[in-house]
């Protein structure tokens, strides 16, 4: 019974404890940066399934969350398509950016891959910016409707927050599923040693593939969320210190460990916030923070073992075997 | 009876006490009114996010030492955007959220501006930003005002200057972000209305300072003028290499380029630009004189037109708040602000339409000379 816990535990404190906690203190400033921060998580949860799980250093996260960000903008100011419809299709498109990212940097290992990514990360913002007759270019695409849908209007703090919660409980779910499974094994055995793997019958090229696009996948819903609940977008959005920013997240958190990521997530969004009193050098603190926090706990805040054991434990995701009752594989 | 006649004595007499009490508190304190001011503090805008804090903190001072508002204090709330529109929103609604802040001043760019005019627009706080100049920023709402010039005015001002010193074939460089576009296609329209003819249009992208191919290109068409839309470090880095190249066409600018820091970095390579402008730091104007001394005082720099523009943009929020009192609220002041006229700034009057919101402000033209600007009679 008690591995069945977990779970209910953490939906219930995005679904109802958190927001009830915010309505109470009535202020629509902790939504917004609550919204933002489970915005991030997506983003983060994304990028850890490229970087953390496959080990594929990308650096050009970023331009799929705006590309996920313009497909929502556009289809929903240009074409009316209510929000339900263009955070899938977000996804989609930016997935479909993520395969053709992908196809030629297949052959690429480490820091080569690495600046690959950094270079079409540079060429999609700057497609962005300068094709102005689709993207509007510069200008940016203002009035981006908010979440209403079948005349119910959500796009208040709470709804707002409801909505985008929604999606990132469903997100991080999908993403679970596929970290914590003979596929996210699989996954691991590529970071490892590609070739070894590539020996053991595993497909590599394919499961390249196959995790560029996924995590793209997530990365537009993000940027679905992100212009939904902005209201404007402009290429400044999706710069190359957006991508960075994604990767300081996993790595604080914990490279490879999807509870580390949104902890990295949260942290990040929220500590800048909350130094605000300090003035002038909140930015040095959290650089601080993020310093004294890799020095200390290079494994990250929720390291990667303890976030499988956690899954296997917690979450159900492992059998029980042997005298000592341990968990060991996958369900 | 004598019992309860004594204590309801006693409750009438704290009554008499407390309501004498809260007569006198009143009378003694002053109303805290608030304004929000959100700026680039830190990160790689953090110097226009400084000299907007000086000036302000400067204006609001003046202010409350004027008693021109009398039984009511004004303080200034900022907060750093770091030219971040996700902080610039969450800076949008915590000062919506506090209910001191009756208006809002700022962000720097267009970008954090206009995500941040999302959200004031919905819930109802007029923002005042001294810098967005995109087209569509007043559009937002009717809670959006702006103290810039917008290149619908300056655009044609220039074409016109450049057009009556008989350059009738003009090329055209500028940045490609959302200003730049608006650069081009005001000064486009101008000087083709005015019968000459631009040659060519070349944006470069942000961060880029490497001009010499575009350059080169524009040269190649022999122009009789090139206009720069741009800032002041790029257009330095612009004019250096004009110079090492020894492209020696005449040169306009907008206002934008106007800082002494153009001719610190680019030297005596920008003797000779023309330039556009609303600010002088040293016109022989009073009010701008007993501006200049005192932020020099204060500040040991130069003020720049950034500085000038958001020292503009607090006094016009401050005079708006004197003219409706110390009951004034959010809409009281958006609609103070919308009869903005003729305000006697430092960057010249400014009148906001009643309609569009939009500004207008006197330009005055500028040449530099010897390391010098100079006011072009």
């Amino acid at each position: 019974m008690s591995k069945r816990i977990l779970p209910l535990v953490v939906a219930l404190t995005v679904l109802v404890l958190v927001p009830a906690l915010l309505q109470a203190s009535g202020s629509g400033y902790l939504f917004r940066v609550s919204i933002t921060a489970m915005i991030f998580a997506i983003l983060a949860a994304s990028l850890n399934f490229i970087t953390g799980v496959a080990g594929l250093l990308s650096l050009g996260h970023a331009a799929f969350y705006g590309i996920g960000a313009y497909a929502a903008a556009l289809l929903a100011t240009q074409h009316g398509v209510p929000f339900l419809l263009t955070i899938p299709l977000a996804g989609v498109a930016a997935a479909i950016g993520g395969v053709l990212v992908a196809l030629p940097t297949m052959r690429l290992v480490s820091i080569y891959f690495a600046v690959a990514t950094l270079g079409t990360g540079e060429i999609i913002h700057g497609t962005l910016l300068n094709w102005v007759d689709f993207t509007r270019g510069p200008m940016g695409i203002p009035a981006i409707p908010s979440f209403k849908v079948f005349g119910l209007d959500l796009s208040g703090n709470l709804g707002s927050y409801l909505v985008v919660a929604v999606v990132m409980l469903a997100s991080l779910w999908v993403l679970h599923r596929l970290t914590h499974s003979y596929y996210g094994n699989a996954l691991r055995a590529l970071r490892e040693d590609d070739q070894c793997a590539d020996s053991m019958g595993i497909d590599v090229v394919r499961l390249k593939g196959e995790v560029f696009a996924i995590a793209c996948f997530f990365a537009g819903v993000a940027g679905a969320l992100w212009a939904h609940t902005t209201g404007y977008i402009s290429p400044n959005d999706f710069r190359f210190g957006e991508s960075i920013l994604v990767l300081a997240m996993i790595v604080v958190g914990g490279l490879g460990s999807l509870p580390g990521a949104v902890i990295g997530a949260v942290l990040l969004i929220v500590l800048p916030e909350a130094l605000r009193p300090v003035g002038d050098v909140r930015m040095i603190v959290v650089g601080c923070v993020m310093f004294f926090s890799i020095l200390l706990l290079p494994k990250g805040l929720f390291g990667e073992v303890s976030a499988l054991n956690l899954v296997r434990s917690s979450f159900g995701g492992g059998w029980k075997a042997g005298s000592a009752r341990q968990s060991i594989g996958w369900r | 009876m004598t019992l309860s006649k004594t204590i309801r004595g006693a409750l009438a007499g704290v009554a008499v006490g407390a309501a004498l009490s809260m007569a006198a508190v009143p009378a003694l304190a002053q109303k805290t009114i608030a304004l929000g001011y959100q700026a680039p503090l830190t990160g790689e805008m953090s110097q226009y996010g400084e000299v907007f804090r000086n000036s302000a903190t400067m204006a609001v001072e003046q202010f409350n030492k004027s008693g021109k508002l009398p039984g009511a204090t004004v303080v200034l709330k900022f907060e750093d955007s770091k030219n971040d529109a996700k902080e610039g929103v969450n800076i949008a609604k915590k000062f919506v959220d506090d209910p001191e802040i009756v208006g809002v001043l700022g962000d720097f760019s267009s970008t954090v501006s206009m995500a941040a005019a999302q959200v004031y627009a919905q819930a109802g706080l007029p923002q005042l930003s001294q810098t967005a100049s995109h087209p569509d920023y007043v559009k937002i709402s009717e809670w959006q005002f702006r103290n810039i010039t917008t290149q619908a005015y300056e655009g044609p001002f220039v074409a016109k200057w450049a057009l009556g010193e008989g350059k009738k074939k003009i090329a055209v460089i500028a940045i490609q972000n959302d200003w730049g576009q608006s650069v081009v296609s005001n000064f486009k329209d101008a000087v083709e209305k005015g019968g000459g003819q631009v040659t060519s249009v070349e944006f470069y992208n942000p961060g880029n300072r490497d001009f010499r191919t575009i350059l080169t290109k524009v040269a190649r068409e022999k122009p009789d003028a090139i206009y720069l839309g741009m800032f002041d470090e790029d257009g330095a880095s612009l004019l250096q290499q004009r110079r090492q190249l020894n492209v020696q066409i005449p040169t306009y600018a907008t206002s934008s380029l106007y800082s002494p820091k153009l001719i610190t970095l680019a030297g005596p390579s920008s003797d000779g630009l023309k330039l556009s402008t609303t600010f002088a730091s040293d016109s022989p104007e009073p009010v701008v004189k007993a501006y200049v001394d005192e932020y020099q005082a204060r500040y040991k720099a130069v003020p720049t037109m950034f500085a000038a523009q958001a020292y503009d943009a607090t006094n016009i929020m401050l005079a708006a708040i004197a003219k409706v009192g110390p009951t004034v609220d959010r809409k009281s002041l958006r609609d103070a602000l919308a009869q903005t006229a003729g305000f006697p700034g430092v960057t010249g009057e400014t009148t906001f339409d009643p309609q569009t919101r939009e500004p207008t402000k006197t330009l005055a033209r500028m040449e530099i000379k010897g390391g010098q600007f100079a006011l072009v009679k």
